[in-house]
């Protein structure tokens, strides 16, 4: 087992916003908070005119995890970045750290009173029972668990938005670069937010949070 | 005498200061990460994929895996 990663590949993405849509309902992401969103960049400029689907990347050096101050972040051993609601504050540094705006908070009070951070959980849950209501409860489905992926991407009409192991949507990815590419058309080679959220190809692979950190862990 | 109570008096409330720094040990025990359960060991709901047994992560890759291929158009035609 690879990562888990998502490619938005912006050669395809036609802004239906599906995904934002099937992630907002599937994990009953409430009001105010849109753990995705889509990206429109070069309005109206022909040719130019490009949408990227943007959510949490699972960075191999996740910033939030670096600046939370009570180090309620950890990474799956799929490379999944989740965290502990029981933990987090709703400080917002993470928020502030995040390259990709991806922590969001819902402004739930008088005086700018703000909830515990939200985000994409790669549908994957958080330290509760896979599967359970507290954990549906909290961080929405947990597909993973179920054998599937995020439906963002399963359900994407264009196949614009892929997710799953770095290994195999690399290669869907690089494949239709190459087709394009063949056929004398742009080949819009470009991985959004790979190089940002997983450096280079000489980037150590990251690690997961290792056993010893989480008390009670096998 | 005088400065000895003096001296009680102050160490008294250096103490008293100092204990509101303190953390309950309860307070502290919620902070506390939690283990979180690997995706391969299943949900116990009625919403998982059949193709693959709870708790074998070799299965559960090789299904997973499959389910990505099913997001490549190209594969899917031939």
């Amino acid at each position: 087992m690879a990562r888990m990663k998502f490619i938005c590949d912006t050669e395809r993405c036609i802004e239906c916003n599906g995904c934002v849509t099937a992630c907002k309902n599937d994990n009953e992401v409430p009001w105010g908070v849109n753990r995705r969103r889509v990206v429109t960049v070069n309005d109206g400029i022909i040719g130019q005119e490009k949408s990227i689907s943007v959510a949490c990347m699972h960075c191999s050096d996740a910033p939030c995890m670096a600046v939370c101050p009570v180090d309620c972040f950890y990474r799956t051993d799929e490379g999944v970045v989740l965290h502990d609601k029981d933990i987090c504050i709703g400080c917002g540094y993470c928020s502030f750290a995040c390259p990709f705006g991806a922590p969001q908070f819902l402004s739930q009070g008088a005086f700018g009173t703000r909830s515990k951070m939200d985000k994409c959980t790669f549908c994957s849950g958080g330290p509760e029972a896979n599967g359970s209501v507290a954990e549906f409860e909290k961080y929405g489905r947990n597909r993973l668990a179920e054998g599937k992926l995020p439906l963002c991407a399963e359900m994407c009409s264009t196949k614009a938005l892929i997710g799953g192991d770095s290994d195999i949507i690399s290669g869907i990815f690089n494949n239709r670069v190459a087709t394009r590419e063949k056929n004398g058309k742009y080949p819009g080679s470009k991985a959004f937010g790979w190089t940002t959220a997983y450096g280079g190809p000489d980037t150590p692979a990251p690690t997961p949070t290792p056993a010893a950190k989480i008390p009670g862990a096998n | 005498m005088k400065f000895n109570f003096k001296t009680l008096g102050l160490c008294f409330a250096a103490a008293t200061l100092l204990a509101a720094c303190s953390e309950p040990p309860e307070i502290a025990a919620k902070a506390a990460k939690r283990p979180d359960v690997a995706p391969y060991m299943g949900a116990d709901n009625g919403f998982m994929t059949k193709n693959w047994t709870p708790g074998n992560q070799g299965s559960w890759t090789e299904s997973v895996d499959k389910r990505t291929q099913g997001q490549n158009e190209y594969s899917r035609v031939k």
